[in-house]
């Protein structure tokens, strides 16, 4: 009986020295297997439901260059890429993107068009497991302005930018009196706080005689723009992202209301929200974008359209542009820090230049925010076109429409 | 604030004008989703969808036939028989079986639907947002009350009251419509009289989905077609069934009335806060009548 008990206690001893054993051999192996394994980029967006236009979009891009750059590789790999469905919801993004990186051990976090859901995974997720994380279609200026970190970083134009591009171009027009309207939600609000800001400081006689909040995609605007002409504004700031784009530039038409009143949307003039509208949409309004598939008119541009549509069959938007240039980003960053080495690959993304589209782009340091330059334009109809493009651009350069480091340091309480 | 000082006459006019026509649109999508919880007591998560079919299927016909006004027209005409052809596939396959279960599985069920059917929507038209153009001479605005008043709006003021009529001659003056009605009080009873009371259901979750459809065609023209519409407008037509009265066609129009207005008043009064009106009139109304405005059938 005793020898029985003594020989079962050796055995668990050999056992788990065994397995001790396996588990030094696991550890040793992991950093070289880490190394010799492809890059990989685990992005979290919406491909279901209304945003999931933008979502794809953004992927195209994405492909589109891994294709180029896969040709000749980085560090001789290949960069790789899994995806996950967020379904525009919060919880479901920082589930994913926490099982992108303790499952799937991706290098980069990238996503998504959820402003609410990339603040979250930036928070919970990148800044706590130090997983770089580069947003490329939301736009909340507080990803990388107040709530921003060493670990996320901005592939796409914010609200910020946006708010002052609208803003300072409202500022020299001759208007007092404004009504904001919008999309009740991250990004309406913080697109109207931004603008106001911006037409406050520049412009202080300014007045907002109101302001309405609509659910987003809310079907029926028509009750909106009555009330808001009853009220005679000289201009108004409508505040609006997604599908309900498409619905504030329908009941623009219905009414006519462009043609009593000064408007300005912020991606009016995305083709995403026009191509649909056909000859529909309204002509007059005033918007910002930060690309344009037929601006600037330039041999790079030019090139990535016509690639673009020969794999994808329609011209990209601006979050294939955002997707697109996030690769490159990503490849670049990878190439300058010699290894996988997160930390490294921080580094070396800080403040990188890369070639684009739109011609040359830049990671800014301090705020992890790639400076793009914003086009303020007005929509129109041209002859020969079956649909209403932005016309008389005015290019405002990066530097100029986004918060000053200073500004940045001062939102992040430094 | 000033805008309160544009609380005129003419904009409550105004307003109302505007209420109604989107009332119009909540009354033709509700109604059949009311005259299907009647008939059937299915309470139908998937009606959004086929709202949702109908507004992809307008918008696929009227490319079809080069858009303008022959497009909007067949595309107005054809696609709740669309919606309807899909409908009757799943009422034979899969709700005929179905029908004698408790509403706990019947909710699941039309839920897990509404799931495929967006999915399926996604795989056939994509996720792009699509958009018809009404005719020439339903563009553009009027102007009444001192305020622009859509064109197409005043179609739908038509419409509403058309589809209203329709059911209601439907209902009381056709054989099947009055079978449809009986067999909403006593299933038992009218199929102990011989009468086929399958193929009954059958005509009355047709004829319900047919009017989703409807109200899928006629919205197309003024909103983003897009996935996700379903959603928007299935827990708009569950409160306003509900308020109304479950199974009352004239409580889905009494509902839809309601919500139509509120919400159109509530952005004249008080703007910042519009979204909130109808869903407080709901809360009221539930607490006044926990059963409805009108009788429910159930």
């Amino acid at each position: 009986m005793f020898k029985r008990k003594k020989m079962k206690h050796k055995l668990s001893i050999l056992g788990f020295a065994l397995l001790g054993c396996l588990l030094t051999v696991s550890l040793i192996m992991l950093p070289g297997s880490a190394e010799a394994r492809n890059i990989k980029v685990g992005i979290i967006d919406c491909y279901s439901g209304p945003a999931a236009v933008y979502g794809i979009d953004a992927l195209n891009g994405f492909k589109l260059a891994l294709s180029e750059i896969n040709k000749k590789g980085v560090l001789g790999k290949k960069i790789e890429w899994t995806k996950r469905d967020t379904k525009f919801k919060v919880d479901l993004a920082l589930n994913m993107a926490k099982e992108l990186v303790m499952r799937e051990d991706v290098d980069v976090i990238v996503g998504t068009i959820n402003s609410g859901a990339a603040m979250a995974v930036s928070e919970a997720i990148a800044k706590k497991e130090k997983v770089p994380f580069i947003t490329w279609i939301s736009k909340s200026e507080r990803i990388t302005g107040e709530k921003g970190h060493r670990y996320v970083f901005s592939c796409g134009e914010n609200t910020a930018m946006a708010g002052k591009a609208g803003g300072v171009a409202l500022s020299k027009k001759p208007y007092i009196k404004y009504w904001i309207a919008g999309d009740d939600y991250e990004y309406g609000h913080a697109i109207a706080n931004a603008a106001w800001r911006n037409l406050k400081a520049n412009k202080p006689e300014v007045q907002k005689i109101g302001e309405s909040w609509w659910k987003p995609g809310e079907p029926d605007l028509v009750p909106y723009i009555t009330a808001i002409l009853a009220a005679k504004p000289d201009a108004v700031i409508f505040c609006t992202g997604g599908r309900s784009m498409t619905n504030i530039m329908k009941a623009v038409k219905a009414t006519g209301m462009a043609e009593k009143v000064p408007i300005w949307i912020h991606s009016a003039t995305d083709h995403a929200v026009l191509k649909p509208l056909g000859a529909e949409a309204p002509e007059g309004v005033l918007g910002t974008i930060d690309y344009h598939f037929y601006y600037p008119d330039i041999k790079a541009n030019r090139d990535f359209v016509k690639k673009f549509e020969a794999a994808y069959g329609n011209p990209p938007g601006f979050p294939a542009f955002h997707g697109y240039i996030t690769a490159y980003f990503i490849a670049e960053a990878f190439k300058k820090a010699g290894s996988l080495d997160k930390e490294k690959f921080i580094d070396a993304l800080e403040g990188m230049k890369i070639q684009s589209p739109v011609g040359e782009i830049e990671m800014r340091v301090c705020d992890h925010q790639v400076v793009l330059p914003m086009y303020l334009g007005v929509t129109k109809r041209e002859v020969g076109k079956n649909f209403v493009i932005a016309t008389d651009i005015v290019t405002l350069p990066g530097d100029e429409v986004m918060p000053t480091c200073d500004e940045i340091k001062k939102a992040r309480g430094k | 604030m000033d805008f309160v000082q544009t609380i005129t006459l003419s904009a409550l006019c105004s307003h109302l004008l505007v209420g109604l026509s989107r009332a119009m649109i909540l009354f033709v999508v509700t109604s059949g989703m009311s005259f299907v919880l009647g008939v059937l007591r299915v309470p139908n998560v998937a009606h959004g969808s086929l709202y949702m079919i109908g507004a992809f299927a307008a918008f696929s016909i009227s490319n079809l036939f080069g858009g303008g006004s022959t497009g909007f027209w067949l595309a107005l005409i054809l696609s709740p028989f669309v919606v309807a052809l899909v409908s009757l596939i799943a009422e034979r396959s899969l709700f005929c079986h179905l029908y004698e279960r408790e509403h706990l599985m019947l909710l699941l069920f039309t839920f897990a639907l509404m799931l495929i059917l967006g999915d399926l929507v996604k795989m056939v038209w994509g996720a792009d947002y699509r958009s018809i153009m009404a005719p020439e001479y339903f563009r553009g605005s009027v102007t009444l009350f001192d305020a622009p008043f859509p064109r197409y709006n005043l179609f739908l003021l038509v419409m509403g009251p058309l589809v209203a009529v329709g059911l209601w001659l439907f209902s009381n003056k056709t054989k099947i419509g009055k079978i449809a009605r009986a067999a909403a009080v006593d299933r038992e009873m009218v199929g102990a009289i011989g009468i086929n009371v399958s193929w009954v259901f059958a005509f009355a979750f047709v004829l319900g989905c047919f009017l989703a459809g409807l109200g899928g065609a006629l919205v197309a023209p003024t909103v983003s077609i897009t996935i996700g519409m379903d959603h928007d407008i299935i827990i708009e037509a569950f409160l306003i069934v509900t308020i109304g009265g479950l199974g009352n066609m004239w409580g889905a129009m009494v509902g839809s009335l309601i919500f139509g207005i509120t919400q159109s008043f509530g952005i004249l009064f008080l703007p910042q806060f519009a979204i909130v009106f109808p869903y407080l009139a709901v809360v009221i109304i539930l607490i006044w009548r926990p059963t409805g405005i009108l009788k429910s059938v159930w």
